[in-house]
């Protein structure tokens, strides 16, 4: 069954046509790069398919259910998860609870609960402490889990922000520019990892405006201009698709 | 304060045998009857118990989630009023039903909910600084009603006839009542501390941190961001209202005096002092201010050339000079966490 479809997807900012009429599908275990250069509408339509901002036409369904403008919290809850463009550490807080904090159904989030102290919150929270460990030593953070987020560096926040999202276990990560103005280091790195995490059953829908790291990473390439889909194929269609370079190239 | 924390017990289980004790002590027959001089220190002390449990309720709001109330007298006002127009027997111009004061209190709580829950339904939508104008707006408004509803208030002449619960069963006069008092509301006090501070280091209190640092990533990571915000709104608004009940169950009486901007100005500027987020520490910072208060007045009494009014305004000047200092020098306060407020220099 696929896993998430759009069908015909639009949202307007005023007079702007910012998405129209966008469709597309993700299979269960794909690692779909959705591309496009700036203005084509890609943000508008993750913020469309991530619940940030309602869509004004069309459908989302993920996972065999209609989700179309369902709210943050209940889409994460689904399993689709996204990250944003510019990290958004909670910086106010350590990077153990930044990691702690997705568990998903932790009774101590119920005030009840966390007055009783029921014996499931520490269960809970033990659990979700050894996820955290795993993770973050994936990422080579397990040295800062006592540290507040604000303190780490930019591309530590970037790898905190990826381990947090897979906290919530999701069966659907969008990452949003997951390489903006990362070091080639990092970008190889925070992309041997979207690879490890794939190879594992993940599904990624990974947005990208520059091409080149995404072509050696992805299964199948979704591009966007002017707010609808131009083309879709593997990397290597699309490289050799003459509207794609017109697109890109600007002639 | 790690050694409050390495106790074999917590706030709420000391709150819950404290509560009983006093509840004993209450129903005795024996009685402890301070000397004279205390009474202005009990006094203050009465009004600090009441004033601290807005402040763990405000605390909880706006140090643990950010929610920016800045009229928690309205719901101190509405629980005081409510409780007082229930039970009065035969007030002077203005409603009293004569219900038994259980009643009152009861309702107070119910009342002081109901307008946190509409305020919440109507403004947490809103971007942060809409329920800071709403709130403050609210309890001008109270206030601004109370005075003008003359019949049904007893406006500025007050409500009196109330019925004192805490008063009435101890023997010994008014020294030994006010002992009491400080007493009763100690425990309650210690209690509501406890209730809160288990939210707050719960993973409840994670939540509404994270809400505080950030909402939009909280609802990315699957939390009902409204929810939480509307619900903490509320338990603020409650235990508000429970210290209105409890404040005219102490005076006997309701008046408008009591309930003026000044109460949220000294809850403000105490948490602000004592560092916003950390439990204790806000309520350190309220005695330090209310201890202040209570220094000056003192020194009215030795400065015989100062007027008492002018002396109220040099007073209010000074607060405002220690606010400043401290948004200036510390704005974490004296035992908040810079990096959790997100105030580092």
């Amino acid at each position: 069954m696929t896993l998430l479809t759009i069908q015909n997807l639009r949202r307007s900012f005023g007079q702007l046509v910012a998405v129209d009429g966008v469709s597309f599908a993700v299979e269960p275990g794909e690692l779909v790069g959705l591309i496009g250069p700036n203005g084509a509408g890609k943000t508008t339509v993750f913020n469309c398919i991530s619940g940030t901002i309602p869509p004004a036409g069309g459908s989302v369904t993920f996972d065999g259910d209609d989700v179309t403008g369902a709210a943050p919290p209940a889409l994460a809850r689904r399993g689709l998860v996204r990250t944003f463009q510019q990290t958004r550490e909670l910086s106010t807080m350590t990077v153990e609870d930044n990691m702690l904090l997705p568990w998903r159904d932790h009774p101590g989030e119920r005030a009840v609960n966390a007055l009783t102290r029921s014996s499931g919150v520490a269960e809970s929270e033990r659990a979700a402490r050894e996820r955290a460990q795993t993770l973050l030593e994936v990422f080579d953070l397990e040295d800062m889990v006592d540290e507040y987020a604000s303190s780490l560096s930019g591309g530590q926040r970037k790898l905190l922000e990826l381990a947090r999202a897979l906290m919530l276990d999701p069966k659907l990560l969008l990452l949003d520019e997951p390489f903006a103005g990362v070091n080639p280091t990092l970008t190889q790195r925070i992309a041997a990892h979207i690879k490890e995490f794939n190879d594992e059953g993940l599904t990624l829908l990974i947005i990208e405006h520059e091409l080149e790291t995404l072509t050696e990473l992805v299964d199948r390439l979704v591009v966007l201009a002017n707010g609808a889909v131009l083309a879709t194929g593997t990397p290597n269609e699309i490289l050799n698709n003459d509207r794609v370079i017109d697109a890109y190239l600007g002639r | 304060m790690s050694a409050i924390d390495d106790l074999p017990f917590d706030a709420v289980q000391a709150g819950v045998v404290l509560v009983i004790v006093a509840l004993v002590y209450l129903f005795s027959p024996f009685y402890v009857s301070p000397a004279g001089f205390t009474f202005i220190f009990l006094e203050v002390g009465v009004l600090f118990l009441l004033y601290a449990l807005i402040l763990i309720g405000l605390n909880l709001q706006f140090g643990h989630t950010g929610l920016v109330n800045f009229g928690p007298v309205a719901f101190f006002a509405v629980g005081g009023y409510t409780a007082a127009m229930l039970t009065a027997v035969d007030p002077f111009k203005a409603v009293g039903l004569a219900l038994p004061w259980p009643v009152g209190l009861v309702a107070a709580v119910l009342v002081a909910v109901a307008l946190g829950a509409l305020l919440g339904f109507s403004t947490l939508r809103l971007r942060d600084d809409f329920l800071a104008i709403v709130t403050l707006a609210v309890a001008e408004i109270i206030h601004g009603l109370i005075i003008t509803f003359r019949d049904v208030t007893g406006g500025s002449v007050g409500l009196g006839n109330v019925p004192r619960p805490i008063a009435a069963p101890v023997g010994g006069g008014g020294g030994a009542e006010l002992f009491a008092t400080v007493l009763v509301l100690g425990a309650l006090c210690v209690l509501a501390y406890g209730v809160f501070h288990r939210l707050s280091t719960a993973p409840y209190g994670r939540v509404l941190r994270a809400i505080r640092a950030d909402e939009q990533v909280a609802a990315t990571l699957g939390k009902r961001v409204f929810r939480y915000k509307l619900v903490v709104f509320v338990y603020g608004a409650a235990i508000a209202g429970l210290a209105g009940a409890l404040l005219v169950f102490y005076n006997g009486a309701a008046s408008a005096g009591f309930f003026t901007i000044d109460v949220t100005v000294i809850v403000w500027v105490g948490m602000l002092i004592g560092g916003a987020g950390n439990d204790r520490g806000v309520l350190a910072g309220l005695a330090i201010i209310m201890g202040f208060q209570l220094t000056t007045r003192f020194l009215n009494d030795v400065l015989p050339f100062i007027t008492q009014d002018q002396f109220a305004s040099v007073r209010l000047m000074l607060v405002g000079l220690l606010l400043m200092l401290i948004i200036k020098y510390r704005p974490e306060g004296l035992w908040g966490n810079a990096r959790e407020l997100g105030v580092e220099s």
